[in-house]
């Protein structure tokens, strides 16, 4: 198909798409494969449940969740349920948020310098995961 | 009628004889395109799916990475399903023998080390690129209505995602994964009036042992898979129907 005709009824799924999504998987192989070959998964040592370890940490995409309620541990002037009530009910409100999004965010624009709020909310929390993930991480 | 329908006519009786018939349905090809494809119409179907179209994005980045983040977490889930199959061949979920039958897949069954490392890596991509799929979506805005009943599916695959890997951590039954799930359900004790019930059900018991590890690897292997299988039918038939929304 020409190009300019390609831009405007889009790509066809056979044979352009199909070609495109068989060297993704190929890649994705390769990509798996190399890793589990040079960075082996880890092999700790089986669990003993008499001897608690130092440092216990979760898997990395719980480290933000986990650095949110090491800083709720701040709020313990309020009493000894706050921190913890605090900090689980916190992300499950966040969680929520993000769960019903559309049903809170009702408007109808999608550029994302037409909705500077939400834009402004998505980049901050996109950034505040990161740093929370590696604040985590080092704590 | 013209001769040439009559030709094919007596070509159309001439096809349907018993000797035709049998070889039609025990060659594999004949079947598909003679008696099944008669019934089913499947390969109208095909090519009707074949001549559909994907939408131009105008940057290469997006073109090539981020309008595909979506069905590259869904080919992950794939692997994770074939690599899983392959791991529940030799493992054992019993708290005597799971981290003894996780070191013989590594270390004596072939290709286990490789089947684990897969399993293991294809987990951490894919909570990466679900994350980025969101992210994406949610930027140029592809959750607005019609599309606002696929979000939910969608969150609900991200969410069933990270129980995948939490429930998965504890399978191998190591030190890290005994103690990490040990202090992660705890935190469930903080929710209000239900909590100490709720840790208590998700562990089986006061504390982490063999129920909550027959627990996990239940929701792991079965009911998570179900769940996620369903979901993922739901997302991909709305996105049929509803087409994908058109680039920014």
């Amino acid at each position: 198909m020409k190009k300019n005709e390609e831009i405007k009824n889009g790509e066809p799924f056979y044979p352009n798409h199909v070609l495109k999504e068989v060297i993704i998987v190929l890649l994705i192989l390769g990509l798996l494969i190399a890793l589990a070959t040079f960075i082996p998964a880890p092999m700790e040592s089986k669990a003993d449940p008499f001897s608690t370890p130092e440092h216990i940490k979760p898997e990395w995409y719980f480290l933000a969740g986990y650095q949110l309620l090491k800083l709720a541990e701040k709020l313990d002037f309020l009493g000894a349920w706050a921190p913890k009530m605090i900090g689980v009910l916190g992300q499950g409100v966040i969680i929520a948020i993000i769960f019903f999004l559309p049903f809170i965010d009702r408007g109808s624009e999608r550029y994302p310098h037409k909705r500077p709020i939400a834009t402004t909310l998505g980049i901050l929390g996109v950034i505040s995961f990161i740093v929370l993930t590696i604040w985590g991480h080092y704590s | 009628m013209g001769k040439e329908q009559k030709e094919l006519k007596k070509r159309d009786i001439e096809k349907r004889t018993l000797f035709r018939e049998l070889f039609d349905i025990f060659s594999l090809t004949g079947f598909l395109y003679g008696p099944l494809d008669e019934r089913l119409k499947f390969r109208d179907a095909l090519e009707k799916q074949l001549k559909k179209t994907t939408p131009h994005y105008r940057f290469f980045i997006e073109r090539n990475f981020l309008a595909c983040l979506g069905g590259i977490t869904f080919i992950l889930f794939l692997i994770q399903v074939a690599t899983g199959v392959l791991l529940l061949m030799y493992y054992r979920p019993t708290i005597a023998e799971a981290y003894e039958s996780i070191v013989e897949i590594t270390n004596n069954v072939q290709f286990g080390w490789l089947v684990r490392g897969m399993h293991h890596w294809a987990a951490n991509v894919m909570i990466i690129t679900v994350i980025l799929h969101m992210t994406r979506v949610f930027f140029v805005g592809a959750f607005r209505p019609p599309r606002d009943f696929n979000w939910l599916t969608g969150m609900t695959l991200l969410l069933l995602t990270f129980t995948f890997g939490f429930s998965g951590y504890l399978l191998p039954w190591s030190q890290i994964s005994y103690w990490a799930t040990t202090v992660g359900t705890d935190s469930i004790a903080a929710v209000p009036f239900i909590g100490e019930t709720l840790r208590y059900f998700v562990r089986g018991g006061p504390q982490v042992s063999q129920l909550a590890l027959t627990r996990f690897f239940a929701l792991h292997v079965v009911i998570l898979p179900g769940v996620a299988f369903l979901c993922l039918v739901l997302h991909f038939l709305m996105i049929r129907r509803q087409g994908i929304s058109e680039p920014l």
